[in-house]
């Protein structure tokens, strides 16, 4: 493992989840490599620091009337289709797709994405719905995901500022895209147009990310 | 020479206190009348509550008007949805999942962040007794963590302090793990310099 890859590991070893073999890997090279064993004594630092702050604090004014006139006028919405939500959901995508489209003109090749089911937390949409994304499986988004940017971080001194900017503006753009159409899913999880959407998102940041990766060295 | 004990069978665990019992049946009743639209019951939970959630909103908006308007939108929220707790964690559990969901959906914090001028780091507990690190060094540290970028913010909040891993942040956020990781690093790397200065 480098540098990087150890740091990374920082704090699946400070909470021990690493096996014996990378943890004895880690020691290693942290023994051997004073800039990761500073980089460890100061994560550790600020994580215990962190970690002891109090958690819990009384606001300084009384918030139940505010509460109480909230719950008398609502009811429960599981269910219910939030049009604002959709809206901002259609947009963000809208958004997404004119502003990658617009920076790297004509397409490579077809893109070899794959999908995560969203990240519904109270209530998720079927994996049935999911599973007849047009031609995406459901396993290996994330894996893929991490490659790129791992392979992105790898080159990015060989691309100009300029560029790496824009990459990184359009993927949080598209990560906003996620987290609306994500949170639109919470109010309607069945909602295959909003699950197609996410699906696109999802496809989009790999193509993104892949075309940054195979961009010919600028510096 | 000691004698070694290998253990072959279960061991039955300790029957909770009886105190433990009566609480824990007690909150699960509360949780279940306000489930039927026991307001009073509500108002319970609330109070036993309002600490940890107010707290999460205003670490994670950096903005203590805004962290009251997102407890009470979080608190309005668990009610509507309590239909949907199904009691596979403690509520309070559940209850800080909501308080998150409300706060990471929420898209004040932005604009009222830059109109602000008071230091949030003013607000939160200084009252730090019980706790290893000084009262100074943990109010610089709320005070830094107040200061970080909003989304350095909430992923710090989140790791570090509420102690989610960087799956269940990419879940609930919508961010790839890679970028939670990106955004943990940098916000650790700015609390560091501001509390090195």
């Amino acid at each position: 493992m480098n540098c990087h890859e150890i740091t990374e590991r920082f704090d699946d070893y400070l909470d021990g989840r690493l096996d014996t073999a990378e943890e004895e890997e880690l020691q290693a090279h942290v023994t051997g490599c004073s800039s990761c064993a500073e980089e460890m004594a100061s994560v550790r630092e600020l994580r215990n620091l962190a970690a002891a702050l109090p958690s819990s604090l009384e606001p300084s004014r009384d918030l139940w009337s505010g509460i109480e006139a909230g719950i008398s006028e609502t009811n429960v919405v599981r269910g219910r289709f939030g049009r604002n939500a959709f809206l901002a959901a259609a947009a963000a995508v809208v958004i997404v797709s004119s502003v990658v489209t617009a920076y790297f003109v004509g397409r490579s090749q077809a893109v070899v994405a794959t999908v995560e089911p969203p990240a519904i937390v109270e209530s998720g949409p079927s994996e049935v719905l999911l599973a007849s994304f047009e031609g995406l499986g459901v396993d290996n988004y994330m894996a893929t995901r991490t490659e790129l940017l791992d392979a992105l971080e790898a080159r990015k001194h060989e691309l100009s500022a300029e560029t790496m900017d824009v990459v990184m503006e359009n993927l949080l753009l598209i990560d906003y895209a996620m987290d609306s159409i994500a949170k639109a899913l919470g109010d309607e999880p069945e909602n295959e147009f909003l699950m197609k959407q996410l699906a696109g998102a999802y496809r989009r940041q790999i193509d993104l990310l892949q075309r940054a990766v195979r961009m010919p060295a600028e510096v | 020479m000691g004698v070694e004990t290998t253990a072959t069978f279960p061991i039955p665990k300790p029957a909770p206190p009886r105190a433990a019992m009566r609480v824990a049946d007690s909150r699960e009743n509360l949780v279940d009348r306000a489930a039927d639209g026991d307001v009073a019951a509500f108002e319970e939970l609330y109070r036993e509550n309002i600490g940890r959630v107010y707290l999460l909103c205003l670490r994670m908006s950096g903005d203590p008007s805004l962290a009251e308007e997102l407890a009470q939108e979080a608190f309005i929220r668990a009610w509507q949805k309590l239909g949907s707790f199904r009691g596979d964690s403690a509520f309070s559990t559940w209850l800080h999942r909501v308080t998150v969901n409300v706060v990471l959906g929420d898209r004040r914090s932005t604009a009222r962040r830059e109109a602000r001028v008071k230091p949030v780091g003013d607000d939160l507990p200084v009252d730090l007794s019980a706790h290893e690190p000084s009262p100074g060094q943990a109010l610089d540290l709320e005070r830094s963590i107040a200061a970080l970028p909003e989304g350095a913010r909430r992923i710090f909040v989140l790791h570090d302090i509420e102690g989610y891993r960087h799956k269940e942040i990419a879940r609930l956020t919508g961010l790839a793990e890679g970028t939670s990781k990106a955004q943990l690093h940098r916000a650790r790397k700015l609390l560091r310099k501001a509390l090195a200065s």
